[in-house]
């Protein structure tokens, strides 16, 4: 069957809504939205290729730049991945403090995510409250880590620096200060009628959709999919009786709460950690050897696999990475941009899957 | 200096209009930018406003380590900015390519080799003072007495 095509609209790689650059063709039919294409390609560096053949000391810090907004749990997967291969044990201070601070990456990707979906319906007000939140958010990975974005606080066998117990004091007084900060948030996004107008019934993801676009992260979490998380089959999570969250609704609305939701899950995570800590030291020492694996985590936007082969050396003789980005950009293209009822819907539907373009290629 | 220029030369004081390109970096400059939009860096108070639309932009900031995706894009970009205009490159990947610049790496830099750069804030990310540093020392150099300097 012949396609009638009114207009073929192009957004980006340069658009005001996008961070980064992305190219979505529309295929409209007035102002109805019949599907959508994305172009990637933009972005590409070939990180894998210059990875092969390094020490994993030079890799540890390429890893960490497939990403510059959720860097900790690039760190991390690697790391683990590494240390699971070669056997080496953690102190259990480390991998607490392991997660404190992969828990306030997560933290800060959501709260930008939920910055851009705002700053994208023009709810500039709540987007600048979000980003001010955020700034305190950064705060305390700077506090923990010394370093705001690429941190490099993950070392094989335990954590670079140790968590002062008066730094540990100046992190539950923040949290509670964000907290507030989040549930007043989350009550103005929910009660806002014309952000519900711009934003129930919007970009539906239907729970088979999201399972036959792979759909990860709390992009699958937003329709009925708890179980995706794979928070839950880490050893420490597992300790700290980890439960995820999730909502049924399927639209961008739920899209942008289930992040909020997170938010104060995180912010309860830190806090059991932070009761949890015992005294000890933060670095075990450890080696990584040869060896051959296949790590995932859950990184802020969804399921992260590294499969990593080394040498005796502990150089990488192979990798790959599977980042969440790309199937969530695949399920907002072919299932929730396909009958949009509008073409200023489609900025703010792609933002609601919070693409990441640089994970994406790399 | 005549009137009309003196009228120019305060106008464009008060009002710098921004846009951003990645060119291919890891984000972490890019959310730097951004963090400048917060309350805490409030780089509207300078008359600072980041938006991303070439056409109407004065400065373009250029992130990330040039690679091949961006071959002629970006000189069309910069090309559809009007005069007078200046480009900064943030961070270390438009510099040098940071990290990434590799053996079998796709990535071209530096960025000054396509488009003429006027300053460069080098860092990994470098901290949103000072981009907005780099941003307000650069824009009174460029744009005052700028029809005085051409001719």
């Amino acid at each position: 069957m012949k396609k009638t095509v009114d207009v073929s609209i192009p957004l980006g790689p340069i658009h005001p809504c996008f961070k980064e650059p992305a190219r979505v063709k529309c295929e409209t039919k007035g102002e109805f939205v019949t599907g959508a294409e994305v172009e990637l390609g933009y972005m590409k560096k070939g990180i894998e290729r210059i990875m092969k053949g390094r020490p994993w000391q030079e890799v540890m810090f390429l890893a960490e730049r497939v990403c510059g907004i959720c860097s900790v749990i690039h760190n991390m997967v690697f790391i683990e991945a590494l240390e699971k291969m070669s056997g080496i044990e953690v102190p259990e201070r480390a991998a607490l403090l392991r997660v404190v601070v992969n828990e306030l990456d997560r933290m800060q990707s959501h709260t930008l995510a939920n910055f851009s979906y705002c700053y994208t319906i023009e709810h500039e007000t709540l987007g600048m409250y979000l980003l001010d939140m955020r700034e305190k958010v950064m705060d305390l990975l700077e506090l923990i880590t010394g370093a705001r974005v690429t941190c490099a606080y993950i070392v094989p066998g335990g954590v670079r620096f140790d968590l002062r117990e008066e730094d540990r004091e100046s992190l539950l007084a923040s949290l509670d200060a964000i907290e507030t900060d989040v549930r007043r948030y989350m009550g103005m996004f929910e009660g806002g009628s014309l952000i519900g107008l711009r934003s129930r019934d919007i970009g539906i993801l239907s729970k088979e959709a999201a399972l036959e676009a792979h759909a990860v992260g709390p992009t699958a979490r937003a329709s009925g999919m708890p179980e995706i998380d794979r928070r839950l089959q880490h050893p420490t999570y597992q300790k700290l009786q980890f439960t995820p969250v999730s909502r049924d609704g399927c639209d961008n609305f739920s899209r942008i709460m289930i992040r909020f939701d997170e938010l104060l899950q995180s912010i309860e995570l830190i806090r059991r950690c932070s009761a949890l800590l015992p005294e000890g030291p933060v670095r075990g020492g450890g080696i990584p050897g040869a060896g051959e694996i296949v790590y995932c985590g859950e990184a802020p936007r969804g399921e992260l696999t590294y499969f990593i082969k080394t040498d005796d050396a502990g150089r990488i003789l192979d990798i790959s990475i599977q980042t969440p980005s790309i199937m969530n950009i695949e399920a907002c293209c072919h299932y929730m941009l396909k009958d949009a009822a509008s073409i200023a819907d489609v900025p703010s539907t792609f933002v609601s899957a919070d693409p990441c373009i640089a994970c994406t290629e790399r | 200096m005549t009137l009309l220029q003196s009228i120019k030369n305060y106008v464009r004081s008060k009002s710098i209009h921004v846009s951003y390109v990645d060119v291919g970096s890891c984000n972490g400059c890019d959310i730097e930018v951004l963090a400048c939009l917060a309350p805490r860096y409030d780089i509207e108070q300078y008359g600072i406003y980041v938006h991303n639309n070439p056409r109407e932009a004065d400065i373009l900031l250029v992130i990330g380590a040039y690679t091949p995706g961006w071959e002629e894009k970006l000189e069309m970009v910069w090309n559809k900015i009007p005069e007078p205009k200046v480009a900064i490159a943030i961070g270390n990947c438009p510099i040098s390519g940071c990290l990434f610049n590799r053996p079998h790496t796709y990535i071209d830099p530096p960025v000054s080799k396509h488009i003429p750069i006027a300053a460069s804030v080098p860092g990994c990310p470098p901290r949103p003072t000072e981009i907005l540093n780099a941003v307000l020392s650069l824009a009174p150099v460029v744009f005052k007495d700028y029809e005085v300097k051409k001719r």
